[in-house]
């Protein structure tokens, strides 16, 4: 029952020579039908392998043959089980990391690129907020990383979206974990993003105020459509935010399932209490743990 | 909560008199030598006007090199630290150099000095080493604090070594800064003293080594409390703006 993901791992990785070979003379050759063609206007994993080296010559698989495409605009949540690969997915779109092999490109961009250009935003789950600023001042840090003058109005225009009013100056530790994961959300937002990259930023929240952070990320992701991926293991949340869920599967990790989603928005308890809301969450629900007990 | 305080004060208070009475029967019942000082014949070598200016003037000298040591030695240290944070291959061995000049005792070096920088510099450079090593260690442990994910955030947002540095690990490195300085505040009074040792004109140190030679016991025990009541300001001053950084950084 283990074996197999094993043996179809090591088949995947005896072939990255042709694979980058292919991806060096250019895109218009390759045979992967389900692909979209390349654009400038997408985000996109072509091919991608990655492995990490653990020392003493000992490499983990983290991910074999993900082929991922976001289109401008679009609302993507990548759900799958812990240690099936999605932080590595982020990392690799945020530019932290780099491939084994295969392609990244965002808006016919390497990351590194966009990251230079100051058009990414992010969100970790922890919120890695400046504990010495203010909530006004973690927000304007995006623009003085990237050395522009701070627009007051932006900034006050995001404090109130993210519903923080009358908490500018309060420093982080005042705040309670749902409003330092709103902060967050805010910064990673505030230069206006060409990709926004969520990585479970609501996971160490309880179940009644990430349901409500849920809705506030819909309604403020309805009034700014950024282009944007979220990692969760929470199918609710996958469900209520995305036009597409992609369910990995670990070990190596891959690409289970892409499920569209076309409930109508927004999303809220008239939508979520429906039958085919709930069908949905079974069977992504299901799959989820097929591929848990496929690890 | 009134009467504890009390009780902790009046504790306190008699554990000073204690004290006072124990050093003064010893030193009259001349149990531990001559050496052993009588706290009223300091007193009464303090009550000399002309003794108490000189001690003054002497401890304001040691005061200035300790001062100019510590600024010196924390300015050296933190600009080493913030190169060894920003040049990663520079980091093994600038943490070798900082050990190495360590390892080496301060009254070694203040001969070394007294024959390279001249009498009157230094103390003030004694002090700075000690300083340095201390002030270093504890920068480029500050420089370190910032987590993983601070770090990936500010990279996203395209902020490159020197934005990361200013805008994140300098700051979360001030709490830890500050730690050294609370150790290198009294290091730097003692370095001053024993730079003044070998040959300084003037200064606490130059003052206990002529007490010694005119077996002048008060006069030693005189210069001795003034150099650890300087230190223990010293350390009380930085442990407030410890208090004062750690709420504003943390
Ligand atoms: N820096 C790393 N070094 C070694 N192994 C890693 C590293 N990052 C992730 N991995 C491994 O890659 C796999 C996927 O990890 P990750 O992407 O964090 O999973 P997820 O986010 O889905 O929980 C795990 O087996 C993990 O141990
Ligand atoms: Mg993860």
């Amino acid at each position: 029952m283990g074996l197999s993901p094993v043996i179809s791992a090591s088949s995947s990785t005896s072939a990255p020579d042709t694979r980058g070979a292919d991806l060096h003379a250019g895109y218009s050759g390759s045979s992967d039908s389900h692909r979209l063609d390349p654009s400038p206007l997408r985000v996109s994993l072509t091919d991608v392998q990655k492995t990490f080296d653990v020392g003493r010559g000992r490499t983990v698989q983290a991910l074999v043959d993900i082929d991922l495409d976001i289109a401008e605009g679009e609302f993507v949540a990548l759900i799958g089980p812990s240690g099936c690969g999605k932080s590595t997915v982020l990392r690799l779109l945020a530019g932290l990391d780099t491939t084994s092999s295969g392609e990244v490109e965002l808006f016919g961009s390497p990351p590194e690129e966009l990251s230079r250009q100051h058009r990414l935003g992010v969100a970790f789950q922890e919120h890695a907020l400046l504990p010495w600023a203010s909530v006004s001042s973690n927000i304007s840090l995006p623009y003085k990383v990237a050395g522009r003058s701070v627009d007051k109005n932006r900034v006050a225009e995001l404090i109130k979206l993210v519903g923080l009013t009358g908490f500018e100056k309060a420093l982080p530790k005042q705040l309670s974990g749902g409003m330092r994961q709103r902060v967050a959300i805010a910064r990673a937002l505030v230069l206006n993003p060409s990709l926004l990259l969520l990585d479970e930023p609501f996971g160490a929240l309880d179940a009644v105020t990430r349901r409500r952070m849920n809705s506030e990320l819909a309604r403020i992701w309805s009034e700014e459509r950024l282009t944007t991926l979220l990692v969760t293991h929470d199918v609710d949340e996958a469900l209520i935010l995305a036009d597409r869920v992609v369910v990995m599967s670990g070990r190596p990790g891959k690409i289970h399932h892409v499920e569209k989603v076309d409930l109508p928005r927004p999303r809220d308890t008239s939508v979520t209490r429906t039958p085919a809301f709930h069908e949905l969450v079974d069977k992504l629900t299901g799959m989820l743990d097929g591929a848990g007990e496929d690890s | 909560m009134n009467t504890r305080k009390l009780t902790k004060a009046s504790y306190m208070v008699s554990g000073v008199v204690l004290l006072v009475v124990a050093v003064e029967v010893i030193a009259r019942l001349g149990i531990a030598g001559t050496a052993w000082p009588s706290l009223v014949e300091v007193y009464e070598f303090l009550g000399d006007e002309r003794q108490r200016s000189t001690l003054w003037r002497n401890t304001l000298v040691t005061l200035e090199s300790s001062a100019t040591g510590l600024v010196m030695g924390t300015i050296i240290a933190v600009l080493a630290g913030a190169v060894s944070a920003l040049v990663p291959i520079l980091r093994p061995g600038l943490d070798r150099f900082a050990a190495i000049v360590n390892a080496v005792p301060l009254v070694a070096l203040a001969p070394l000095f007294i024959t390279t920088v001249g009498r009157e510099d230094s103390p003030a450079v004694v002090a700075a080493m000690g300083v340095g090593f201390v002030v270093f260690v504890s920068t480029t442990s500050g420089l370190a604090n910032a987590s993983r994910t601070h770090h990936d955030v500010l990279t996203v947002l395209g902020a490159n070594r020197f934005r990361r540095f200013a805008r994140l690990q300098l700051p979360q490195a001030l709490p830890s800064i500050v730690d050294g300085l609370v150790l290198a505040a009294p290091t730097a009074v003692l370095g001053a003293t024993i730079g003044e040792w070998f040959g300084a004109p003037s200064g606490l140190g130059m003052m206990i080594v002529s007490a010694f030679q005119s077996a002048n016991i008060p006069q030693l025990w005189a210069v001795a409390l003034s150099a650890t009541a300087m230190a223990l300001i010293a350390y009380f001053i930085f442990i407030a703006v410890q208090r004062a950084t750690v709420r504003r950084f943390t």
